[in-house]
């Protein structure tokens, strides 16, 4: 759903969700948030794959809810006596929201994984670190390459039966075998990129640029603008009714309050861009 | 104007051994072959006295065996890789001085020699930066300090010229390896060079992507005017688009297939035979089939993920004690996966492998640096000498056997592909084998070094090994093979003895003519 527009649409809103998320430990925001962080994943990664995230984050809920209990008993509604502690009702209702907010931490993280690919993390942040892009760019291409030479020298030992190690300690000695190989054809691989790096004028002299696959479009900066002014709206009202809001010694009393509507809008923001997408779509056939 | 001009080039390179070589980079393995083998030559140097010139346009080969100076010419032209050494006579490059009675001059900045003048190396993988294509697309043009639109420009021209749009957001690794030389050509070419500079840019590729590379190379060369300048040794692929022959070394001549008897009987080995090798009588082109196997696939079936689709399904081989068996096919057919299978690397999820000789294998890479650890020839040579009990004499009679002599105080990444494969062949040889599997034997190497294998893996046979091999190579099938196998689509198509398996074929057939089967004949005429 993010893929049509800029990284950095991508990242601003579930950065700024993530951190409200974090921020507010209050029953209607950590409603909403989980509710939010379910729909976006429902979008960015499918409702299959949103519908089996539940499968861990409702057992998650009702284990800290559980939990909550037995660390802290303060409250002032005893429900039942576990030996000599008492569990009280604000306690285990505490418990269930931070599990909720956990829940919904994590389900936006899901998200985050899904929309912020390697590739546009570093679009995103090349601009500020060049130089660091280029380095972590050839050490993604390592990687993969470390790892599948280090299985073909290990499937050379362990076809090698006639020379076969006896003994542990033998044994142990070709796994070392098998690292230093790898340094040692690194080494080498080592020497050729770096003369076809300066090949191709690396330290030449000139001062690098950064190609970047991505341009902010009119659309990018307009879903941006929205994203970052219901941020700044949210903030001192997610403020306020978390200070309002306590826990112990009794639960304070929910009212409706219309402060609640610019951070459900924010929560909207995921399927309102898919529903513009799937209208467009309809539209334009 | 000529744009490349070579006047009485002559290089030494400072000192031997292996502190020397390593400050050279790359261009240490070959150059340290030549060193040790240019008795033939001006004592010391490693290219005397080259002179030739390129004009603009020119499709220009420099064909020479491996180890003959092809990479140190190369690399000499480009001031930037230039290696270090003692250098005499003069070198003008897009008409600017870079070597002037044997002293180099900045004739050309990095950023002009990084523009104008391309260079592709052999290892298609290694010349590699960045984690994707289209990244490393952009390498060289953001090292200029290339503007975005600009970027955008190159980067769409060659990705559309080269055809490797589709890839464009591949991971680089995920590529085949011709494929990723295709990239490292288009690379380069996003720079608008003027020269090409190519260094054996088709050694590790398979037939088909060898084709495809020289194609593109040509197009490159007709439709874009930008002169090309190969080394290769194997110049017959570039034939038709060749417009001038720069001769380094001796190239064996083309030889006729009617003319090469298979398989090769082992007298013909062309190193000196050793006491510990049996003259045992060459084993007949049809093998009798024995009771019991050296090896046996039944109906396996074999898949790296659940989800993955098959890569085997139900193959059955049977490999005969003592003969040579080659399977071919075509690029990802599987090949690899049924070697590890049948060297038990890999296990069946349906079938049996059965293997009497399990306890005494040995698995030959397709890159012998994955078997290579040690510091030198001897040492490694040496490693296994208690696990196996073979002595000091053993090492001494494989050296000579593979002639490795005089080279035991060499690294091992110092020597030239040929010799790493004889070295780890040797070092996989002193545990003393039942059974040996090769993969991509001849990969790299040059016909003589070809003709060497193939008297190799016929000698092992004849000692009564046997040896399973997966090979592109249809040639060299054709001379070693007593059976060849032709996989595909998750089986084998066929399995029969060389000689009918490639008599019935229309397509997988052996050349007529090539300079391994002229090695072969060169070998044989040496023979009393």
């Amino acid at each position: 759903m993010f893929e049509t527009y800029h990284p950095a649409v991508a990242f601003a809103y579930l950065a700024c969700c993530i951190a409200v998320a974090m921020a507010a430990l209050q029953p209607v925001y950590v409603v909403l948030s989980l509710a939010g962080a379910l729909a976006c994943a429902c979008v960015t990664r499918g409702p299959g794959a949103a519908a089996r995230s539940l499968a861990w984050a409702l057992p998650l809920v009702a284990l800290v809810t559980v939990v909550n209990p037995l660390f802290s008993a303060s409250g002032s509604t005893e429900i039942m006596r576990l030996g000599s502690r008492a569990v009280y009702a604000e306690s285990l209702f505490y418990g269930a929201c931070s599990g909720g907010m956990l829940a919904a931490v994590l389900v936006w993280f899901t998200s985050y994984a899904a929309c912020m690919t390697s590739e546009n993390s570093m679009a995103l942040f090349g601009n500020v670190a060049p130089v660091l892009v280029t380095m972590v760019s050839q050490v993604l291409r390592l990687i993969p390459q470390f790892v599948s030479r280090g299985r073909k020298i290990a499937a050379v030992q362990d076809a090698a039966s006639s020379a076969a190690p006896r003994g542990r300690r033998e044994q142990a000695r070709d796994r070392m075998r098998t690292v230093s190989v790898l340094m040692g054809w690194g080494m080498e691989d080592g020497l050729v990129r770096s003369d076809a790096m300066r090949a191709r004028g690396y330290g030449c002299g000139a001062r690098r640029t950064s190609y970047r696959r991505f341009r902010v479009k009119a659309a990018d900066a307009a879903v941006l603008a929205c994203v970052l002014a219901l941020a700044a709206v949210n903030a001192p009202l997610v403020a306020l009714a978390c200070g309002q809001y306590a826990f112990y010694p009794t639960l304070s009393v929910l009212v409706v309050w219309w402060g609640y509507l610019p951070y459900a809008a924010l929560m909207a923001v995921p399927v309102v861009l898919q529903a513009k997408e799937a209208w467009q779509w309809r539209s334009s056939k | 104007m000529a744009i490349v001009q070579v006047e009485n080039f002559s290089f030494a390179y400072p000192g031997e051994g292996r502190g020397a070589s390593f400050d050279m980079g790359a261009a240490g393995a070959d150059a340290g072959r030549v060193a040790a083998h240019d008795t033939e030559q001006t004592s010391g140097w490693a290219l005397s006295n080259v002179s030739f010139s390129v004009e603009e346009g020119a499709f220009c080969v420099l064909v020479g065996p491996t180890g003959c100076g092809k990479t140190t010419l190369l690399r000499a032209l480009k001031p930037e890789l230039a290696p270090a050494g003692e250098k005499r006579g003069c070198m003008r490059v897009l008409g600017r001085a870079v070597l002037e009675d044997g002293v180099a001059v900045a004739g050309l900045t990095a950023r002009e020699s990084a523009e104008q003048i391309g260079f592709v190396m052999q290892d298609p993988a290694a010349q590699i930066v960045c984690d994707t294509v289209w990244h490393e697309l952009a390498f060289g043009l953001e090292n200029l300090g290339m503007g975005q639109d600009e970027m955008r420009r190159r980067i769409a021209e060659v990705a559309h010229f080269f055809g490797i749009e589709p890839v464009m957001r591949a991971a680089t690794e995920t590529l085949s390896g011709g494929q990723k030389q295709l990239v490292n050509l288009a690379a380069v070419l996003a720079l608008r060079p003027r020269l090409l500079l190519l260094d054996e840019p088709t050694a590790q590729l398979d037939p088909n992507a060898q084709r495809q590379f020289i194609f593109m190379l040509a197009r490159v060369n007709r439709e874009l005017g930008t002169t090309v300048v190969m080394a290769t040794h194997a110049p017959e692929d570039a034939e038709p688009y060749v417009t001038q022959r720069v001769e380094l070394g001796y190239v064996p001549p083309l030889g006729e297939r009617a003319a090469v008897r298979v398989p090769l009987a082992v007298g013909q080995e062309p190193t000196p035979s050793t006491p510990s090798t049996p003259s045992t009588p060459s084993t007949p082109s049809t093998p009798s089939t024995p009771s019991t196997p050296a090896l046996l696939v039944k109906d396996a079936f074999f898949r790296y993920g659940r989800r993955d689709p098959w890569v085997l399904r139900g193959l059955s081989v049977r490999v005969s004690p003592g003969t040579v068996h080659a399977f071919v096919g075509g690029n990802g057919c599987g090949k690899t996966t049924l070697l590890h299978l049948m060297a038990g690397v890999l296990k069946p999820q349906d079938g049996r492998v059965l293997s009497p000789h399990a306890d005494r294998q040995v698995l030959m890479p397709q890159d012998p640096k994955a078997l290579l650890v040690c510091d030198t020839v001897a040492e490694e040579l040496a490693e296994w000498r208690a696990r196996c009990g073979y002595t000091a004499e053993d090492e001494r009679r494989v050296c000579a056997r593979f002639g490795l002599d005089g080279l035991e105080n060499r690294h091992p990444y110092d020597l030239s592909g040929g010799q790493q494969q004889k070295l780890a062949l040797a070092k996989l040889l002193l545990a003393d084998p039942q059974l040996l599997f090769l993969d991509e034997p001849t990969k790299g190497l040059d016909a003589s070094a070809c003709a060497d294998a193939a008297h190799m893996v016929r000698a092992l046979a004849a000692e009564g090994r046997t040896v399973v091999l997966v090979t592109h190579d249809l040639d060299f099938a054709y001379a070693v093979a007593d059976e060849v196998s032709m996989l595909f689509d998750g089986e084998l198509a066929c399995t029969e003895p060389s000689a009918t398996f490639f008599a019935r074929n229309l397509v997988y057939r052996p050349h007529d003519r090539s300079r391994f089967f002229g090695a072969l004949a060169a070998c044989e005429g040496r023979q009393p």
